[in-house]
């Protein structure tokens, strides 16, 4: 099973996502409808897409997301917990048997700020952890993070702090730190 | 191990014409399921694409693909040996019909009966869950929210840049680069997934 001109997987990407002008994309499925080869290339880019959205919705991933994606998770059925915090707040947490996931809303002064890390640090002796160019809203002024449910919900008691840092080219500035006092359900 | 047909040799339009030859009085059920068999993921592919539900893209691929067998028994398919092209005008004909409520299924279905359940499709691939979530955060985070956002609700990069206030252009590079280390930490090969 081979193909003499086979479909590059950027193509094939921007295919599966709605991208390419409609000739382009007729033109490419008259392609995949009679070639095996690039068939089995793009089957591996759905399962890959489908494999993405079952790990959200086992909780199995934890990351930084927008708003838009919280509404998609609202909209696909998922029971979200959420948690808002101002600089310097702390909070009592957890996460019970039904939540799918747990969302924390971080306000912060954002305006300006070109790229953000987060620190994060749990008690315990562990290190801290730099989580570099974490993706913010400067204007809602929020960062929302969904940590692994999954993960979450395998955790005794613990305190998790963490620090968002605006990074400039010169010089760097904590605009947050929040305390999360996590306790199992 | 799967048994491997002795048509699997064979193109695709050599198995439309035998098919074609055969009729329907004295169907080539051999080659019947060869093309079924084969034809069957290009068009779930096209339904997940077109209709992004799974059912619907699994009624598609059994719609679609009986209404071909059905075609080309009836010597309806003027060159069996373009199938590829034939099943994907009947794909966009369908897709249409679908959105518009159109139900043909239920009556290919009634004509079909037992004979349909006879075909198989090859099941989808389906990746090792732990190995992807562990991929995945293996990723910068930026990488992994692009990511997400990008295949969670099937978002083109404009959208996702518009969320994370980067450009679409930003969004592909990163994009780009994030699938190329997702993919390498899956073991897929150049060709694989």
């Amino acid at each position: 099973m081979t193909c003499r001109d086979p479909i590059d997987y950027e193509t094939l990407v921007a295919y599966w996502l709605g991208e390419l002008p409609a000739t382009r994309e007729s033109m490419l499925e008259e392609h995949l409808f009679g070639c095996a080869h690039c068939t089995t290339r793009l089957e591996g880019l759905a399962a890959l897409a489908s494999g993405v959205r079952m790990a959200v919705n086992g909780g199995e991933v934890g990351m930084f997301v927008s708003e838009p994606f919280v509404e998609a998770m609202r909209e696909a059925g998922l029971r979200l917990r959420e948690y808002r915090l101002e600089p310097g707040g702390s909070v009592n947490c957890t996460i019970r048997a039904g939540d799918d996931a747990v969302i924390s809303r971080l306000r912060a002064p954002l305006a300006g700020v070109e790229r953000l890390d987060a620190v994060r640090t749990r008690g315990g002796g562990e290190p801290e952890e730099r989580l570099a160019d974490v993706p913010f809203d400067a204007e809602t002024g929020e960062v929302l993070m969904l940590p692994s449910a999954a993960w979450l919900k395998s955790m005794p008691a613990f305190t998790m702090r963490v620090r968002l840092v605006a990074v400039g080219e010169a010089e760097e500035r904590s605009v947050g730190d929040y305390t999360f006092n996590h306790s199992p359900s | 191990m799967p048994q491997v047909s002795p048509l699997a040799a064979l193109d695709d339009g050599v198995l439309a014409r035998r098919i074609a030859e055969s009729g329907a009085a004295a169907p080539d059920s051999a080659a019947e399921a060869e093309l079924y068999r084969r034809l069957a993921p290009r068009v779930r592919l096209y339904g997940l694409r077109h209709l992004r539900d799974r059912q619907a893209a699994a009624d598609l691929g059994q719609q679609v693909l009986l209404m071909t067998l059905e075609r080309l028994r009836a010597g309806k398919v003027r060159e069996p040996e373009r199938i590829a092209s034939f099943v994907l005008g009947t794909c966009r004909m369908t897709v249409l019909e679908m959105r518009r409520g159109t139900r043909r299924r239920e009556a290919l279905l009634e004509t079909w009966g037992d004979v349909a359940e006879a075909f198989e499709a090859p099941e989808p691939v389906v990746l090792a869950p732990d190995r992807l979530a562990g991929c995945l955060e293996a990723l910068a985070e930026r990488e992994r929210s692009v990511v997400v956002l990008s295949f969670f609700a099937d978002k083109q990069a404009d959208e996702v840049g518009a969320e994370l206030a980067i450009s679409a252009g930003n969004v592909r590079v990163i994009r780009h680069r994030a699938l190329a280390r997702l993919r390498e930490c899956m073991g897929a090969g150049e060709d694989g997934p």
